[in-house]
């Protein structure tokens, strides 16, 4: 009968797909080829109602054989791209912009934004919310070649420039570019992402033009609006654009703090506490202790020299000074019990001197003054350095002998 | 660790996912995913861009066509767990017990059935005993007397059985005996009530199915490698469960040759419960170990250096099955535990647990799943805590205040609906704040600094669930290499991303990207099609030995100069470990088509061809096979009885043969024999038939040094196998009159008898005597109700004299080898008939000295002393406690 008939047929489809599967997760690419071939006739009697239908398991198949398959050439892809856009209605968008992701990974960008042109223009009944999203990341990426044409433009007439030469003409084309660049880079940033790119290139292009209230905006709602994920490269964006402006510390401080507060690890927190150790107020030294504190906490600075500079710096400037021990004590209280297994074990000491001397210098200085002389960190390096006849490691002996009580204090 | 400069553009909403979905077979394919635009330099004229999939990977190829044991497989024999077919109704005319939407239909009857037939004495105990005279199993016609009070079974059965044969048949009805049958004694025929009993098995069916589904109590994987600490010897230690139970712990050493080779027996260890994961990390040159049972979770120290040996260091039990148990990176001796009750615990060694959530709900959404999950992030004092619906950071210095959500299954991630959590992992050893989620349908990595967004997502097509994943951090401007394993499926995936900037752009840190295609790899299935062929029952067995569930994964990288090469290592739950090489190769841009595509073709098996006929070239998989498969038949000598449920015919009590003696006389018999006739030339008489040493002393008799058992005990053993009723009316079946003149008669002879008892205790015990019998007197003439006639036996077997008995009195062997279950299991007794066949026998072992006529001074002489004290405690044992020394 013909339902036993489309019983078999979807079973032979099935028994095809996982042939072609296995091929492909073997990188048998002309063997997963045949079997598309054979696949394809899935095509004629697609009666599925599957999460993927027929037309685009072959688009997405065909799309990774041509990627590996040694005899492909990009006119074949192309070919067979834009047989897959006729085959499915619901999909062309996405064929369309994998295809022009495609081209501008290898290098034709002027097909691309054509692809984009194109599918830009494509009209079919009325949208569906993905392809709502779809048609704006399109516009987005062409707003986006349209920067790159631009910057281009932009830095031919900077260097005619220098010759004292402008170029009406290329000037014209530039502001072109801007102004289809703006309008389709802008509506992408309003809607909640991750959009890095775009937001850089946007705040680039208000920049050039002196819109600087508008960037500023921009970067703000970029970082601040609750809507979006909490993107740290926001909160870095924002601070080089005030940085840029040449704004006050205030100003750079608070923006740093907020992302001190959102990823205390981030590698900007060593500027954030050099600034904050540069500053008169109690305050703000006292945060900036916190701060290189806490970017210590992480597996990721375990071995960063610089941090560990900035916290003996400040260690030792408090130690000297004898003022303010308590903020060492606070920070310490909540760490006394897993950082010496953390950072100070004898056998990071032992790898730290290897690898590393300045740095184990510096964690040495700290390691003495909040554990005493007697701590294996400590004792194992001071003994190398001294072994070693270094200078720095004598100097670094004696310190610690004149403030050998400061760890009782400090834990105490 | 620098953050990337910028991301992959991507949407970011909230919310529950809304894309409809389910498992896509080639969703992972053709994808670019999202381009980054690197800007064109001030020099440059095109911007480059790279793309979120699509960039160059490692080339590496499988050394061999399939995966090599690495173990030769444990002896005694392994018992595959439940499949499908087990407890899945086979065929299809009953729909009502549907499982869910698998369509699936428990067996539950099947199964039902097989309780009852397994554990009669948990089912029917103590109504079989008191009912056991009315049911009778012969197969001749029942006599009119005992007709009134006897069933016939034999006819039932036979109704049964016809049943079994039309099973299926849609036109079945129960024949109305059986009805009538069932009606009749389902209420009150079972020691457990039936219907709590079949919600229990019901719950336990339910429980191994969604087990059989998808069982997440190895999540995490049971194997782990630990690497030698400088990395560069080729020697290595793999830890593993092994045994019939899997509750045993091995450190083996590996040396890594062409093939991975085990060095010397290993460090072996015993737990209290079969292991279901093996974590291990290293800290300080040194590696922890942790081993999670059910209920038990260790720590081992392993010393780096190789050959030193591992130190057991901690144990915890749980109340609830611990799910997760995972080492840190960070600090030695630091574990998280979770269990089954949504409890998350830090586990120091030295300052022990600190539990840092207990939470029954799922945290983002409801859902049934008790599986929790935690593990270490980048910061050691930050663990991550995961259930089938997200995964969440929290502070273990305020656990309740400070915590954020790194992953949700919603749309903040593009979730499909109905995807769920499956294996949360570090990848601290690639990037310090890096995480990978898998769930069913897709593979994440997520940045702890930007949370619930993954930088990386990528829909691994596999057909189960990755429940094992294991990293391979690549050296800066290499690809890292992620390990993705399945349990039913053995699925293996090798996937590739790079988190750094190819060295084309110089330093910086640039957004994940994956690299390469994925890539299958071996499995331990894989190998069969290359093997020998086997005779059909060993290929089965075989077959079903090397497609167990994998039960782990581990694996790690070797590099000798320009070579490099990765061993993977696989371990499934029959305890097999099976290794593979896989060679790296330096990347020549366009690959041509090598020759391998054709080689390593389903069908063809260059290695494994002619194992026999290979001592040289790829000799050494083959010979690895040979041995692996000779020990395997060793160890599988016996096939496994369970594939057939032991069957029972029940027509007949027992047989003729069933009752014939041993091939000869036992040497027990023979001395009786012996005795027996020499005391007959002599003219004498037998006082006991105990032989000098053989007959074990009953343990009350200890109590009562020498006068025999004693009677509270005896009767509460006859109690106690069922025959009360028997004991009692063997009791009441002597008159009173009888009773005291054999009492008197034996006063008389306690009176002579010196020495043995004190004056005063002959007083007492006579004194008990006196009113227990007029006790007795006032008793009696109730118990001797006219309607029982003084028979010994009602077993429906006829008395003295019968055939099948025939042999008894000709050999009069104590009961204790005649009736001991030994003897009777070699003479081929079914189990649930020894009971039977035992009390009856031990009626006619007592028959001689009490027989129910009364015979006068000769039987009373013989065994008196202890048939009078068996009743003298029979009536009241309780205010006979004092004076048994209670």
């Amino acid at each position: 009968s013909s339902n036993e008939h489309k019983l078999n047929f979807r079973k032979s489809k099935e028994a095809c797909l996982s042939y072609i599967q296995d091929a492909l997760l073997q990188k048998q690419w002309k063997r997963a080829a045949e079997f598309l071939t054979c696949y394809v006739e899935s095509l004629e009697k697609d009666y599925s109602r599957e999460h993927i239908g027929p037309s685009e398991m072959i688009w997405r198949i065909g799309t990774e054989i041509l990627w590996h398959h040694s005899q492909s050439s990009m006119k074949e892809f192309n070919c067979f791209i834009e047989q897959m856009k006729t085959l499915g209605v619901k999909r062309y968008l996405k064929v369309c912009l994998e295809h022009v992701f495609h081209l501008l990974c290898n290098g034709q960008i002027a097909e691309a934004y054509q692809n984009l042109s194109l599918a830009e223009s494509w009209r079919f009944g009325e949208q569906t919310a993905i392809q709502d999203k779809e048609m704006k990341l399109i516009q987005a990426y062409r707003g986006l070649l349209d920067y790159y044409s631009w910057s281009k433009q932009k830095n031919i007439l900077l260097e005619h420039g220098e010759d004292g030469f402008s170029d009406l003409a290329v000037e014209q084309e530039m502001h072109g570019y801007f102004r289809k660049a703006a309008v389709n880079l802008k509506e992408i940033i309003k809607i909640p992402g991750v959009w890095d790119v775009f937001v850089k290139c946007y705040v680039d292009l208000l920049e050039f033009y002196g819109d600087h209230n508008e960037a500023r905006q921009v970067l703000n709602e970029y970082a601040y609006n609750s809507k979006f994920p909490a993107n740290p490269n926001a909160h870095v964006y924002l601070y080089q654009f005030l940085k840029r402006q040449g704004e006050s510390k205030k100003s750079l401080i608070s923006a740093l703090k907020i992302l001190h507060d959102i990823v205390p690890s981030h590698e900007l927190m060593i500027d954030f506490n050099t600034m904050l150790q540069k500053s008169k107020k109690r305050k703000k030294r006292r945060l900036g202790l916190e701060v290189i504190f806490t970017a210590l906490d992480y597996a990721g600075w375990k071995e960063n020299a610089k941090a560990w500079s900035c916290l003996a710096r400040q260690v030792k400037q408090i130690v000297i000074s004898e003022k303010h021990l308590d903020w060492i004590k606070q920070e310490w209280s909540s760490r006394k019990d897993w950082w010496p297994a953390f950072h100070f074990s004898r056998y990071l000491a032992k790898r730290n001197w290897q690898e590393n001397k300045s740095l184990s210098y510096e964690k040495a200085l700290v390691a003495g003054l909040l554990l005493g002389k007697d701590c294996k960190y400590f004792k194992y390096v001071s003994h190398q350095g001294c072994k070693a006849q270094l200078k720095r490691f004598r100097m670094l002996k004696k310190f610690m002998n004149r403030h050998n009580l400061v760890y009782l204090r400090i834990s105490g | 660790m620098e953050f990337p400069a910028a991301l992959f553009p991507s949407y970011f909403s909230a919310g529950p996912p809304r894309e409809e979905g389910g498992p896509a077979p080639v969703a992972g394919w053709g994808e670019h995913g999202q381009v980054l635009g690197g800007g064109p330099g001030r020099r440059q004229v095109q911007p480059a861009f790279v793309s979120r999939r699509g960039a160059t990977g490692e080339k590496w190829e499988a050394a061999d066509a399939a995966a090599v044991p690495v173990l030769l497989p444990s002896a005694g024999c392994w018992f595959p767990s439940p499949a499908p077919q087990d407890i899945v109704y086979r065929s299809g005319s009953c729909r009502k017990l549907r499982v869910g939407k698998s369509g699936a239909t428990l067996d539950f009857a099947r199964q039902l059935g097989h309780f009852f037939v397994d554990h009669p004495e948990d089912a029917f105990g103590s109504l079989g005993r008191l009912l056991h005279k009315n049911f009778y199993l012969g197969n001749s016609k029942l006599k009119r007397p005992a007709r009134n009070s006897t069933i016939r079974m034999t006819a039932l059965m036979e109704d049964i059985d016809r049943l079994e044969a039309r099973r299926g048949c849609p036109r079945q009805h129960l024949a109305s005996r059986l009805r009538w049958f069932s009606h009749l004694c389902r209420d009150w025929l079972f020691e457990v009530p039936l219907g709590l009993l079949a919600d229990c098995l019901h719950e336990e069916l339910m429980q191994q199915w969604s087990n059989l589904l998808f069982d997440d109590s190895f999540t995490g994987g049971a194997l782990a490698w630990l690497p030698s600490e400088d990395g560069a010897t080729p020697v290595g230690r793999l830890v593993h469960p092994g045994g019939q139970a899997m509750n045993h712990l091995y450190f083996q050493d590996v040396v890594l040759e062409e093939l991975p080779r085990a060095r010397g027996s290993p460090q072996q260890f015993e737990l209290s419960g079969r292991i279901r994961q093996v974590a291990a990390a290293r800290v300080d040159g040194q590696d922890f170990v942790g081993v999670r049972s059910d209920y038990h979770c260790g720590v081992w120290r392993v010393p780096g250096k190789t050959g030193a040996a591992p130190t057991p260091l901690q144990v915890i039990r749980t109340d609830m099955p611990a799910s997760c148990l995972t080492v840190s990176p960070h600090l030695p001796g630091e574990l998280s535990v979770c269990t089954q009750s949504g409890t998350i615990y830090l586990w120091s060694v030295e300052t022990g647990l600190q539990q840092l959530r207990h939470d029954p709900q799922t945290m983002f959404f409801r859902d049934y799943s008790p599986w929790r999950w935690s593990d270490f992030t980048a910061h050691p004092r930050v663990l991550s805590c995961a259930d089938r619906t997200g995964v969440q950071c929290l502070d273990a210095r305020a656990p309740k205040r400070c915590h954020f959500d790194l992953f949700k299954v919603g749309e903040e991630a593009g979730c499909q609906q109905g995807e769920r959590v499956v294996l949360p992992m570090y990848l601290g050893k690639a990037h310090p704040s890096q995480y990978l989620v898998t769930t069913q349908f897709s593979v994440y990595v997520l940045d702890e600094r930007l949370p619930l967004v993954p930088v990386l997502k990528w829909a691994h097509m596999m057909k189960a669930p990755p429940l094992f994943a294991h990293l391979m951090p690549g050296k800066p401007g290499r690809s890292h290499k992620v390990l993705l394993g399945a349990s039913r499926t053995q699925e293996l995936l090798l996937l590739q991303y790079r988190g750094k900037r190819s060295s084309c752009r110089g330093g910086g840190q640039s957004a994940c990207q994956l690299a390469g295609t994925p890539q299958k790899l071996h499995n331990i299935a894989g190998c069969l099609p290359h093997l020998p062929t086997q005779l059909p029952h060993r290929h089965h067995l075989l077959q079903q030995r090397l497609t167990a569930p994998a039960a782990g994964l581990a694996a790690t990288l070797q590099e000798d100069g320009p070579h490099k090469s990765m061993l993977v290592f696989q371990l499934s739950e029959a305890g097999d470990v099976f290794c593979q090489r896989l060679t790296h190769k330096a990347t020549q841009p366009p690959a041509p088509p090598s020759r391998d595509e054709a080689t390593t073709a389903p069908g063809s098996s260059p290695l494994f061809e002619a194992p026999a006929s290979s001592p040289q070239g790829l000799g050494a998989a083959a010979l690895r096979y040979r041995r692996w498969l000779r020990a395997f038949s060793r160890a599988c000598k016996e096939p496994p009885r369970h594939s057939w449920p032991p069957s029972l015919s029940q027509r007949r009590l027992f047989t003729h043969r069933d009752l014939e003696g041993p091939a000869g006389p036992s040497s027990l018999q023979r001395q009786m024999r012996q005795r027996l006739r020499q005391t007959m030339q002599e003219g004498g008489r037998i006082q006991r038939w105990e032989p000098l040493a053989l007959q074990p002393p009953p343990l009350p008799q200890t109590l009562e040094p020498a006068g025999g058992p004693d009677p509270l005990s005896t009767r509460l053993t006859a109690a106690w196998a069922g025959d009360w009723e028997q004991w009692w009316e063997e009791r009441t079946s002597f008159s009173v009159a009888q009773r005291q003149r054999a009492l008197r008669e034996r006063r008389r002879r306690q009176k002579r008898a010196k020495g043995r008892c004190s004056l005063s205790a002959s007083f007492t015990s006579s004194l008990t005597y006196q009113s227990e019998l007029s006790e007795l007197s006032d008793a009696g003439p109730q118990l001797l109700s006219p309607s029982r006639p003084p028979v010994l036996s009602q077993e429906g077997s006829p008395p003295a004299g019968s055939p099948p008995l025939r042999s008894l009195p000709t050999s009069p062997a104590p009961e204790e080898a005649l009736l001991s279950s030994q003897s009777l299991r070699c003479r081929g007794i079914p189990k649930e008939r020894r009971k039977t066949l035992r009390d009856y026998l031990s009626v006619w072992a007592e028959g001689p000295p009490e027989p129910p006529e009364p015979l006068g001074s000769q039987a009373s002489q013989l065994c008196i002393p202890s048939s009078q004290s068996q009743l003298s405690s029979a009536s009241q044992p309780r205010r006979k406690r004092p004076r048994m020394g209670f």
